[in-house]
Protein backbone atom coordinates (compact mmCIF):
# COMPACT_ATOMS: atom_id res chain seq x y z
CA UNK A 1 0.00 0.00 0.00
CA UNK A 2 1.19 3.79 -0.85
CA UNK A 3 -0.55 5.99 1.46
CA UNK A 4 -2.34 8.88 0.00
CA UNK A 5 -0.59 12.40 0.09
CA UNK A 6 -2.10 15.43 -0.95
CA UNK A 7 -0.81 17.17 -4.41
CA UNK A 8 -0.52 16.69 -7.86
CA UNK A 9 0.66 13.28 -9.82
CA UNK A 10 3.40 15.21 -10.33
CA UNK A 11 4.37 16.83 -6.86
CA UNK A 12 3.79 13.07 -5.40
CA UNK A 13 6.28 11.52 -7.91
CA UNK A 14 8.88 14.32 -7.40
CA UNK A 15 8.37 13.55 -3.65
CA UNK A 16 8.69 9.90 -4.28
CA UNK A 17 12.13 10.52 -6.42
CA UNK A 18 13.60 12.58 -3.53
CA UNK A 19 12.79 10.04 -1.03
CA UNK A 20 14.03 7.06 -3.05
CA UNK A 21 17.47 9.82 -3.30
CA UNK A 22 17.50 10.13 0.35
CA UNK A 23 17.11 6.30 0.97
CA UNK A 24 20.24 5.50 -1.10
CA UNK A 25 21.99 8.11 0.66
CA UNK A 26 21.27 6.68 3.78
CA UNK A 27 21.82 3.64 2.78
CA UNK A 28 25.48 4.77 1.96
CA UNK A 29 25.91 6.13 5.60
CA UNK A 30 24.35 9.76 5.67
CA UNK A 31 23.02 10.37 9.21
CA UNK A 32 21.47 13.69 7.65
CA UNK A 33 19.82 11.96 5.02
CA UNK A 34 18.10 9.97 7.36
CA UNK A 35 17.29 12.81 9.37
CA UNK A 36 15.42 14.30 7.14
CA UNK A 37 13.69 10.83 6.44
CA UNK A 38 13.05 10.86 10.18
CA UNK A 39 11.44 14.48 9.95
CA UNK A 40 9.38 14.07 7.27
CA UNK A 41 7.64 10.49 8.83
CA UNK A 42 7.90 11.14 12.83
CA UNK A 43 4.56 12.18 12.96
CA UNK A 44 3.11 9.18 11.40
CA UNK A 45 5.05 6.46 12.89
CA UNK A 46 4.68 8.69 16.44
CA UNK A 47 0.77 8.71 15.38
CA UNK A 48 0.43 4.66 14.81
CA UNK A 49 2.55 3.78 17.93
CA UNK A 50 0.96 6.52 19.97
CA UNK A 51 -2.59 4.62 18.98
CA UNK A 52 -1.45 1.51 19.01
CA UNK A 53 -0.08 1.30 22.74
CA UNK A 54 -2.03 3.81 24.28
CA UNK A 55 0.56 4.83 26.36
CA UNK A 56 2.72 8.20 25.23
CA UNK A 57 6.39 7.20 26.93
CA UNK A 58 6.02 3.66 25.60
CA UNK A 59 5.31 5.26 22.32
CA UNK A 60 8.26 7.70 22.40
CA UNK A 61 10.21 4.22 22.92
CA UNK A 62 9.34 2.45 20.14
CA UNK A 63 8.95 5.47 17.68
CA UNK A 64 12.92 5.40 18.80
CA UNK A 65 13.12 1.63 18.11
CA UNK A 66 11.73 1.64 15.10
CA UNK A 67 13.99 4.46 13.36
CA UNK A 68 16.98 2.90 15.13
CA UNK A 69 15.73 -0.65 13.29
CA UNK A 70 15.23 0.84 10.31
CA UNK A 71 18.50 2.57 10.22
CA UNK A 72 19.70 -1.09 10.69
CA UNK A 73 17.84 -2.40 8.21
CA UNK A 74 18.67 0.23 5.66
CA UNK A 75 20.94 -2.14 3.55
CA UNK A 76 18.23 -4.79 3.08
CA UNK A 77 15.78 -2.16 1.96
CA UNK A 78 15.11 -2.83 -1.72
CA UNK A 79 12.43 -0.87 -2.62
CA UNK A 80 9.51 -2.95 -2.70
CA UNK A 81 7.25 -1.20 -1.04
CA UNK A 82 6.90 2.84 -0.57
CA UNK A 83 9.45 3.64 2.55
CA UNK A 84 6.65 4.66 4.82
CA UNK A 85 4.95 1.41 4.26
CA UNK A 86 8.10 -0.61 5.57
CA UNK A 87 8.76 1.99 8.44
CA UNK A 88 5.12 1.29 9.45
CA UNK A 89 6.10 -2.08 9.42
CA UNK A 90 9.14 -2.19 12.01
CA UNK A 91 7.10 0.68 14.18
CA UNK A 92 4.42 -2.04 14.34
CA UNK A 93 7.23 -4.64 15.59
CA UNK A 94 8.77 -2.48 17.94
CA UNK A 95 4.93 -1.83 19.55
CA UNK A 96 4.43 -5.94 19.83
CA UNK A 97 8.20 -6.36 21.36
CA UNK A 98 7.57 -3.77 23.50
CA UNK A 99 4.10 -5.82 24.31
CA UNK A 100 5.83 -8.80 25.07
CA UNK A 101 8.57 -7.29 27.32
CA UNK A 102 5.86 -5.78 29.17
CA UNK A 103 3.61 -8.98 29.15
CA UNK A 104 0.51 -8.22 27.03
CA UNK A 105 -1.74 -5.48 28.86
CA UNK A 106 -5.24 -3.95 27.59
CA UNK A 107 -5.46 -0.26 27.09
CA UNK A 108 -7.78 -0.65 30.63
CA UNK A 109 -4.33 0.88 32.19
CA UNK A 110 -3.49 3.49 30.05
CA UNK A 111 -3.36 6.82 30.57
CA UNK A 112 -5.87 7.69 27.54
CA UNK A 113 -6.53 10.97 29.11
CA UNK A 114 -3.36 11.81 28.82
CA UNK A 115 -2.98 10.53 25.32
CA UNK A 116 -5.78 12.71 23.80
CA UNK A 117 -3.93 15.27 25.25
CA UNK A 118 -1.16 15.10 22.76
CA UNK A 119 -3.62 14.03 19.60
CA UNK A 120 -4.66 17.24 17.47
CA UNK A 121 -8.12 18.03 17.09
CA UNK A 122 -8.77 18.20 13.14
CA UNK A 123 -12.12 19.56 13.48
CA UNK A 124 -11.40 22.45 15.77
CA UNK A 125 -14.45 23.90 17.26
CA UNK A 126 -16.79 20.96 16.58
CA UNK A 127 -17.97 19.33 19.76
CA UNK A 128 -15.05 17.06 20.72
CA UNK A 129 -16.30 13.92 19.50
CA UNK A 130 -12.63 13.28 17.88
CA UNK A 131 -11.20 12.99 21.33
CA UNK A 132 -14.28 11.00 22.60
CA UNK A 133 -13.32 8.47 19.53
CA UNK A 134 -9.61 9.02 20.50
CA UNK A 135 -10.26 7.97 24.41
CA UNK A 136 -12.36 5.06 23.35
CA UNK A 137 -9.58 4.05 21.27
CA UNK A 138 -7.51 4.16 24.00
CA UNK A 139 -9.45 1.97 26.07
CA UNK A 140 -10.07 -1.03 23.43
CA UNK A 141 -8.02 -4.20 24.49
CA UNK A 142 -5.16 -4.59 22.78
CA UNK A 143 -5.54 -6.70 19.76
CA UNK A 144 -8.87 -4.93 18.78
CA UNK A 145 -7.10 -1.25 19.18
CA UNK A 146 -4.38 -2.72 16.55
CA UNK A 147 -6.19 -3.65 14.17
CA UNK A 148 -8.42 -0.70 14.42
CA UNK A 149 -5.36 1.61 14.03
CA UNK A 150 -3.86 -0.09 11.20
CA UNK A 151 -7.52 -0.66 9.31
CA UNK A 152 -9.37 2.11 10.42
CA UNK A 153 -7.10 5.17 10.97
CA UNK A 154 -4.58 4.06 8.79
CA UNK A 155 -6.18 2.71 5.82
CA UNK A 156 -4.61 -0.34 5.66
CA UNK A 157 -6.26 -3.57 3.95
CA UNK A 158 -6.96 -6.75 6.52
CA UNK A 159 -4.31 -8.56 4.51
CA UNK A 160 -1.43 -6.18 5.35
CA UNK A 161 -2.71 -5.26 9.00
CA UNK A 162 -2.95 -8.98 9.40
CA UNK A 163 0.83 -9.65 8.00
CA UNK A 164 2.14 -6.74 9.86
CA UNK A 165 0.45 -8.33 13.30
CA UNK A 166 1.10 -11.62 12.63
CA UNK A 167 -2.87 -12.76 12.83
CA UNK A 168 -5.11 -14.58 10.05
CA UNK A 169 -6.67 -12.40 8.15
CA UNK A 170 -10.12 -13.94 9.56
CA UNK A 171 -8.86 -12.79 13.13
CA UNK A 172 -8.12 -9.57 12.08
CA UNK A 173 -11.28 -9.26 10.79
CA UNK A 174 -13.13 -10.40 13.79
CA UNK A 175 -10.87 -7.83 15.81
CA UNK A 176 -11.59 -5.09 13.73
CA UNK A 177 -15.69 -6.39 14.15
CA UNK A 178 -15.11 -6.49 17.96
CA UNK A 179 -13.30 -2.78 18.08
CA UNK A 180 -16.00 -1.26 16.07
CA UNK A 181 -18.83 -3.01 18.20
CA UNK A 182 -16.96 -1.52 21.60
CA UNK A 183 -16.68 1.76 20.18
CA UNK A 184 -20.12 2.22 19.31
CA UNK A 185 -21.42 1.06 22.58
CA UNK A 186 -18.26 3.11 24.13
CA UNK A 187 -19.44 5.90 22.21
CA UNK A 188 -23.29 5.48 23.10
CA UNK A 189 -24.50 4.43 19.76
CA UNK A 190 -25.86 0.76 20.67
CA UNK A 191 -27.31 0.89 17.58
CA UNK A 192 -24.32 -0.34 16.07
CA UNK A 193 -24.99 -3.79 17.49
CA UNK A 194 -28.36 -3.66 17.00
CA UNK B 1 -32.74 -2.41 11.80
CA UNK B 2 -29.83 -2.78 9.31
CA UNK B 3 -30.42 0.63 7.77
CA UNK B 4 -29.74 1.88 10.70
CA UNK B 5 -26.85 0.12 11.91
CA UNK B 6 -25.22 0.10 8.52
CA UNK B 7 -25.94 3.53 8.71
CA UNK B 8 -23.47 4.00 11.86
CA UNK B 9 -21.17 2.21 11.32
CA UNK B 10 -20.68 3.89 8.30
CA UNK B 11 -20.19 7.09 10.21
CA UNK B 12 -17.77 5.53 12.70
CA UNK B 13 -15.45 4.56 9.91
CA UNK B 14 -15.75 8.15 8.43
CA UNK B 15 -14.97 9.12 11.84
CA UNK B 16 -11.69 7.16 12.20
CA UNK B 17 -10.85 8.35 8.54
CA UNK B 18 -10.69 12.03 9.04
CA UNK B 19 -8.63 10.94 12.51
CA UNK B 20 -5.18 12.87 12.04
CA UNK B 21 -2.74 9.95 11.46
CA UNK B 22 0.53 12.15 12.59
CA UNK B 23 0.99 13.26 15.50
CA UNK B 24 4.07 14.84 16.48
CA UNK B 25 5.84 13.77 19.48
CA UNK B 26 6.44 15.91 22.90
CA UNK B 27 9.87 16.48 22.36
CA UNK B 28 12.35 15.99 19.19
CA UNK B 29 13.69 12.28 19.84
CA UNK B 30 15.99 12.85 17.13
CA UNK B 31 19.21 13.34 19.38
CA UNK B 32 17.84 9.99 21.25
CA UNK B 33 18.02 8.50 17.81
CA UNK B 34 21.19 10.15 16.47
CA UNK B 35 23.22 8.94 19.78
CA UNK B 36 22.24 4.88 18.86
CA UNK B 37 22.65 5.02 14.89
CA UNK B 38 25.99 2.89 14.66
CA UNK B 39 28.26 4.56 11.43
CA UNK B 40 27.50 2.23 8.68
CA UNK B 41 31.25 1.21 7.81
CA UNK B 42 31.30 -0.64 10.97
CA UNK B 43 28.42 -3.05 9.82
CA UNK B 44 30.79 -4.34 7.18
CA UNK B 45 29.83 -6.52 4.50
CA UNK B 46 26.15 -5.94 5.23
CA UNK B 47 25.67 -8.97 7.34
CA UNK B 48 22.02 -8.72 8.90
CA UNK B 49 22.38 -9.77 12.77
CA UNK B 50 19.66 -9.44 14.76
CA UNK B 51 20.69 -9.35 18.70
CA UNK B 52 18.84 -12.43 19.31
CA UNK B 53 20.48 -14.32 16.01
CA UNK B 54 23.69 -13.12 17.31
CA UNK B 55 23.39 -14.41 20.76
CA UNK B 56 22.11 -18.04 19.06
CA UNK B 57 24.71 -18.34 17.26
CA UNK B 58 26.92 -17.46 20.07
CA UNK B 59 25.57 -19.98 22.21
CA UNK B 60 25.11 -22.61 19.38
CA UNK B 61 29.15 -22.12 18.56
CA UNK B 62 30.42 -21.80 22.37
CA UNK B 63 27.74 -24.91 23.34
CA UNK B 64 28.90 -27.28 20.53
CA UNK B 65 32.93 -26.25 21.23
CA UNK B 66 32.01 -27.19 24.90
CA UNK B 67 30.66 -30.54 23.14
CA UNK B 68 33.85 -31.14 21.05
CA UNK B 69 35.99 -30.67 24.04
CA UNK B 70 34.19 -32.81 26.06
CA UNK B 71 34.25 -35.61 23.67
CA UNK B 72 38.01 -35.47 23.35
CA UNK B 73 38.72 -35.66 27.05
CA UNK B 74 35.82 -38.18 27.41
CA UNK B 75 38.34 -40.32 24.73
CA UNK B 76 41.26 -39.63 26.87
CA UNK B 77 38.98 -41.06 29.88
CA UNK B 78 39.21 -37.51 31.68
CA UNK B 79 35.48 -37.68 32.23
CA UNK B 80 35.39 -35.39 35.45
CA UNK B 81 37.87 -33.01 33.06
CA UNK B 82 35.41 -33.16 30.71
CA UNK B 83 32.57 -32.48 32.79
CA UNK B 84 34.43 -29.33 33.85
CA UNK B 85 35.19 -28.44 30.43
CA UNK B 86 31.21 -28.46 29.45
CA UNK B 87 30.56 -26.27 32.12
CA UNK B 88 33.35 -23.50 31.54
CA UNK B 89 33.98 -20.76 28.45
CA UNK B 90 35.20 -21.56 25.53
CA UNK B 91 38.79 -22.74 25.30
CA UNK B 92 41.47 -19.99 24.96
CA UNK B 93 41.94 -21.09 21.24
CA UNK B 94 42.24 -18.03 18.99
CA UNK B 95 39.06 -19.60 16.87
CA UNK B 96 36.72 -19.65 19.80
CA UNK B 97 38.04 -16.42 21.49
CA UNK B 98 34.56 -15.65 23.46
CA UNK B 99 35.55 -12.02 22.73
CA UNK B 100 34.44 -12.24 19.19
CA UNK B 101 30.93 -13.29 20.22
CA UNK B 102 30.34 -9.49 22.34
CA UNK B 103 26.94 -7.75 22.33
CA UNK B 104 26.58 -6.00 19.26
CA UNK B 105 26.01 -6.02 15.43
CA UNK B 106 29.61 -7.20 14.11
CA UNK B 107 30.11 -10.78 14.56
CA UNK B 108 30.16 -11.88 11.12
CA UNK B 109 33.51 -12.49 10.39
CA UNK B 110 34.61 -14.20 13.60
CA UNK B 111 31.30 -15.97 13.39
CA UNK B 112 31.68 -17.30 10.34
CA UNK B 113 35.52 -17.93 10.38
CA UNK B 114 34.72 -19.78 13.80
CA UNK B 115 31.93 -21.84 12.20
CA UNK B 116 34.32 -22.93 9.54
CA UNK B 117 36.38 -24.39 11.94
CA UNK B 118 33.67 -26.35 13.64
CA UNK B 119 32.29 -27.61 10.92
CA UNK B 120 35.49 -28.87 9.34
CA UNK B 121 36.04 -30.52 13.39
CA UNK B 122 32.47 -32.38 12.75
CA UNK B 123 33.42 -33.32 9.11
CA UNK B 124 36.01 -35.95 10.55
CA UNK B 125 33.23 -37.32 13.49
CA UNK B 126 30.11 -37.50 10.70
CA UNK B 127 32.76 -39.38 8.56
CA UNK B 128 32.69 -42.30 11.03
CA UNK B 129 28.69 -42.11 11.35
CA UNK B 130 27.05 -45.44 9.48
CA UNK B 131 25.86 -44.09 6.14
CA UNK B 132 22.07 -44.18 7.26
CA UNK B 133 23.16 -41.98 10.25
CA UNK B 134 25.23 -39.52 7.66
CA UNK B 135 22.00 -39.29 5.33
CA UNK B 136 19.50 -38.90 7.98
CA UNK B 137 21.97 -36.07 9.49
CA UNK B 138 22.82 -34.16 6.56
CA UNK B 139 19.25 -33.87 5.55
CA UNK B 140 18.36 -32.76 8.95
CA UNK B 141 21.27 -29.81 8.59
CA UNK B 142 20.07 -28.75 4.81
CA UNK B 143 16.45 -28.61 6.69
CA UNK B 144 17.81 -26.51 9.40
CA UNK B 145 19.59 -24.62 6.85
CA UNK B 146 17.03 -24.09 4.42
CA UNK B 147 14.82 -22.95 6.88
CA UNK B 148 17.48 -20.71 8.81
CA UNK B 149 17.30 -18.78 5.30
CA UNK B 150 14.07 -18.59 4.76
CA UNK B 151 13.52 -16.86 8.13
CA UNK B 152 16.47 -14.33 7.44
CA UNK B 153 14.95 -13.92 4.00
CA UNK B 154 11.84 -12.42 5.27
CA UNK B 155 13.44 -10.38 8.49
CA UNK B 156 14.47 -8.47 5.35
CA UNK B 157 11.53 -7.93 4.92
CA UNK B 158 10.20 -7.50 8.14
CA UNK B 159 13.14 -5.98 10.27
CA UNK B 160 12.88 -7.19 14.34
CA UNK B 161 9.28 -9.09 13.60
CA UNK B 162 9.70 -10.52 17.24
CA UNK B 163 7.54 -14.16 15.97
CA UNK B 164 10.44 -14.39 12.83
CA UNK B 165 13.25 -13.90 15.38
CA UNK B 166 11.97 -16.33 17.66
CA UNK B 167 11.77 -18.44 14.62
CA UNK B 168 15.40 -18.21 14.15
CA UNK B 169 16.54 -19.32 17.85
CA UNK B 170 14.44 -22.21 17.39
CA UNK B 171 16.04 -22.75 14.21
CA UNK B 172 19.86 -22.34 15.91
CA UNK B 173 18.86 -24.37 18.56
CA UNK B 174 17.50 -27.46 16.72
CA UNK B 175 20.68 -27.27 14.79
CA UNK B 176 22.34 -27.31 18.39
CA UNK B 177 20.45 -30.56 18.96
CA UNK B 178 21.08 -32.03 15.96
CA UNK B 179 24.92 -31.19 16.52
CA UNK B 180 24.45 -32.66 19.67
CA UNK B 181 23.36 -36.07 18.22
CA UNK B 182 26.57 -36.06 15.87
CA UNK B 183 28.36 -36.23 19.40
CA UNK B 184 26.63 -39.08 20.69
CA UNK B 185 26.56 -41.13 17.56
CA UNK B 186 30.29 -40.77 16.66
CA UNK B 187 31.17 -41.17 20.73
CA UNK B 188 29.09 -44.34 20.08
CA UNK B 189 28.50 -45.06 23.61
CA UNK B 190 25.32 -44.01 24.06
CA UNK B 191 25.65 -42.14 26.95
CA UNK B 192 24.46 -38.89 27.71
CA UNK B 193 25.75 -35.44 28.96
CA UNK B 194 24.46 -32.20 30.37
CA UNK B 195 22.37 -30.65 27.81
CA UNK B 196 24.42 -27.82 26.58
CA UNK B 197 21.91 -26.43 24.79
CA UNK B 198 19.88 -25.37 28.43
CA UNK B 199 22.97 -25.06 30.14
CA UNK B 200 24.68 -22.13 28.16
CA UNK B 201 20.88 -20.58 28.25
Amino acid sequence: MTEPEAGSEFERARRAADERALVESAKRGSTAAFETLYRSHVGKVYGLCLRMTANTAIAEDCTQEAFIQAWRSLPSFEGRSAWGTWLHRIAVNAVLAQARRRGERTGADAPADEMAARLPDPTAGNDGGVLDLERAIAGLPAGARRVLVLVGVFGYSHEEAAAMLGLAVGTCKSQLHRARQLLGERLGAPEVDA
Amino acid sequence: MNGVRDESAGRLEEALARLPRSVEPPGDLWPAIEARLEPRDSRSGGRRWQWPAAAAAAVLLVAASSLITASLLRRDNTRDDAVVAQRSPAPSGAVLAPAAFGPGQALGPAYLAARGELARSLEARVARLPPEGRLQLERNLAELRRASEEINAALELSPGDPLLEELLLNVYQDELAVLASVNQMAAGNGGTTNDPTRMQL
